[in-house]
């Protein structure tokens, strides 16, 4: 159940038992004034017969004309009764099976009370009042149809309103709950927004008192992640620094073997190729490196300083043409002056890996470009080469780890996402391009001015 | 040429020493901070190849008893490590250049010979494939024949064949062959290149374009 479920929950509960008391009140508030207005008309209507009550000889008479009792008895809803009464209990005038009177405490003040007639419910008042020195009772009476009428409307009404209140309440909690669940939607938001293996902490400034401790609790945990995390990148640069030896052992070996037996086909053919397996493990090796290095908080970081582009691409010269010449790849160059800021051992594993990919993608007798210029201030990296190409549909999943466009080629999977991480870290965008004559892929890293980042 | 390899590692010690060897170069091996300390204290060699992460005094530790002794020999490191630190540190404390592996042969070669030259420049003789450049008479010849160059072309060709299999910028060899200050445009050096190519044809050597960038000169199939 959610929480806003809860917390409405057990909000509205009291809050209809609290709404139904309020109406009980509101209801009684209403039906006494107008209970005891109608009493008082039916007392009116008593206090009406008394001029007609006369004295002759010893008893009482009342002097009623047709009309006038017409008058009296007449109601649009109700039957009205009457009746007068000497004390003995007497009936002088009117419905002489007028129910028992109920004799009122004083004089001229009249008793309203329940009773029946006729076998109906009725509403009664009892006057006593004086008439020629002799005490005389009146009641009058009438149905309750009226009554019930506008106790039902009163009802009604009530009902409506405190309905009406119900859902306004309702509503406002809604809201209220909505914003009371801000910070919390906006942690969330954090959270969604993050890549991976983004472990840094949750803001906890602002945070609401409530949430703080969950927030703590919650940094702590990404703490105590981000150090297994480090511990494991640590790990993996290790590893791969200690394969460099072996592997560079190997290699030299290697090398010496293929210069002594470049005569004989077969052994120059197997160590070519033994050759190749140890530039792919070194390449892997040196991924691991990479990967380990470009992660937030990696190991083996530099320091940002302000670099330019075309001179670190010029430090890696040697290393492609060597990767483009042994695949009989054209590489070509166009560097412009161009100032970046960056780390220059992260920024070149960005190069070395956009690099590879051009050249490890591209077949045999293809070309690549490596460029960089400054374009409104911005530094631009742009590497290009006219290899099968990548489709539209593929272009973002390029750069997760491990996915791998063409599972024929050998490669970790690692290139671009290495690349995107290292990108991402320096405020850099890539965008994934086709290359000029509608074949191939251009690949733009775009750098954010220079002169802006040294400001900040 | 008389290289000192200090190197832990046996495999990587004896691929390189072989390869070393293979180039005609002498190669003295020895596999830990202390033997390459008294290696050096000893005797005075063309240049030390030097592993950082040596057993007991590491490799900085020996080039800075290396260069507070005086001497000036010349010093390639080797790491496992590429860091800043690594690095700076290195060239710092006086080392002349740094490596990392696993690296390619070629590579190391190269940067020896380079390394050699610079620490001593008058006595080279340049020999490859069949072209053969005396520095002390600014001759050049491809198979025994002389060929004709000009004072440009010929600075052009002993830069580029002192860098043989190394890719080599156009702005480089301007720096190169113009040490005073001389003005010259990357187009006339393309024209030197172009005329050595013509020059050279026979010599089974190839000057490849680096498009956008410079030149690399390498033995080849001519």
């Amino acid at each position: 159940m959610s929480l806003r479920a809860r917390l409405l929950k057990w909000l509205v509960i009291p809050l209809v038992l609290l709404n139904l008391l309020a109406a009980g009140i509101a209801y009684w508030l209403a039906w006494i004034p107008a209970q005891s207005a109608l009493d008082q008309s039916l007392a009116d209507a008593a206090w009406a017969l008394v001029p007609h009550v006369q004295e002759s000889g010893d008893s009482v008479q009342l002097q009623l004309s047709k009309q006038a009792e017409q008058v009296l008895r007449v109601d649009h809803f109700d039957q009205v009764f009457f009746v007068v009464r000497d004390m003995e209990g007497t009936t002088v005038a009117g419905d002489a099976d007028f129910p028992e009177l109920r004799i009122p405490e004083q004089m001229n003040v009249f008793v309203a009370y329940l009773s029946e007639m006729r076998g109906e419910q009725v509403r009664a008042i009892t006057l006593l009042t004086e008439v020629d020195g002799e005490m005389i009772l009146i009641g009058v009476a009438e149905t309750r149809i009226k009554r019930q009428q506008i106790r039902l409307r009163i009802l009604w009404a009530l009902l409506g309103v405190e309905l009406l209140l119900l859902l306004i309440v309702v509503a406002v909690i809604w809201l209220v709950l909505d914003k009371g669940f801000l910070p919390l939607r906006a942690i969330l938001d954090d959270l969604a927004r993050r890549r991976a293996e983004d472990l840094s902490p949750l803001p906890t400034r602002d945070a609401p008192q409530e949430i703080a401790p969950f927030l703590v609790a919650m940094n702590d945990l990404l703490q105590r992640a981000q150090r297994n995390a480090r511990a494991k990148q640590d790990f993996l640069a290790n590893v791969a620094h200690q394969l460099r030896t072996p592997l560079a052992g190997f290699r030299a070996q290697l090398e010496w073997l293929q210069a002594h037996h470049r005569q004989d086909d077969d052994t120059a053919h197997s160590t070519a190729l033994m050759l190749a397996s140890t530039d792919r493990m070194v390449r892997q090796a040196n991924q691991l490196l990479a990967l380990a290095r470009s992660e937030p908080g990696g190991s083996g970081r530099g320091q940002r300083e302000i670099l330019q582009l075309d001179q670190l691409v010029s430090e890696s010269v040697q290393q492609f043409v060597r990767q483009a010449l042994k695949k009989d790849i054209d590489i070509g160059f166009d560097l412009q002056p161009t100032e970046i800021v960056g780390d220059r051992f992260l920024l070149r594993d960005l190069l070395d890996n956009l690099v590879d990919n051009a050249i490890r993608y591209t077949a045999a007798g293809g070309v690549v470009n490596v460029g960089c210029l400054t374009e409104n201030g911005q530094g631009v990296l742009k590497v290009e080469d006219n290899g099968p190409g990548i489709p539209d549909s593929e272009k973002d999943k390029v750069f997760t780890r491990f996915y791998r466009l063409d599972q024929t080629q050998s490669g970790s999977g690692l290139g671009l996402a290495i690349v995107r991480d290292i990108a991402s870290d320096h405020g850099a965008s890539i965008e994934v391009g086709q290359g000029a004559n509608g074949h191939g892929t251009v690949f733009w890293v775009r750098f954010p001015a220079a002169v802006q980042q040294q400001a900040v | 040429m008389h290289v000192l390899l200090v190197e832990d590692d046996l495999v990587l010690a004896d691929g390189v020493a072989r390869i070393l060897r293979e180039e005609g170069v002498v190669v003295d091996v020895v596999h830990s901070g202390e033997d390459a300390d008294r290696a050096l204290a000893m005797r005075e060699l063309s240049v030390a190849v030097l592993d950082i992460g040596l057993p007991g005094i590491d490799g900085f530790e020996v080039v800075r008893r290396l260069r507070a002794r005086g001497s000036n020999m010349p010093v390639l490191l080797l790491t496992a490590r590429d860091e800043v630190q690594d690095r700076v540190r290195g060239l710092e404390i006086g080392a002349d250049d740094y490596l990392v592996k696993p690296f390619a042969a070629p590579e190391l070669v190269a940067r020896l010979k380079a390394l050699v030259r610079r620490s001593n420049p008058r006595s080279t003789d340049l020999r490859i494939s069949g072209l053969h450049l005396d520095s002390q008479s600014r001759r050049a010849s491809v198979d025994g024949q002389t060929i004709e160059l000009s004072a440009r072309e010929w600075a052009v060709l002993e830069y580029l064949v002192q860098n043989a299999s190394r890719v080599v910028s156009k702005q480089q060899i301007i720096d190169a062959i113009l040490p005073w200050g001389e003005e010259l445009t990357l187009n006339a050096v393309e024209v030197y290149v172009s005329r050595l190519r013509a020059k050279i044809a026979s010599a089974g050597i190839v000057i490849k374009t680096i498009r956008g960038f410079g030149y690399l000169l390498e033995p080849g199939v001519a």
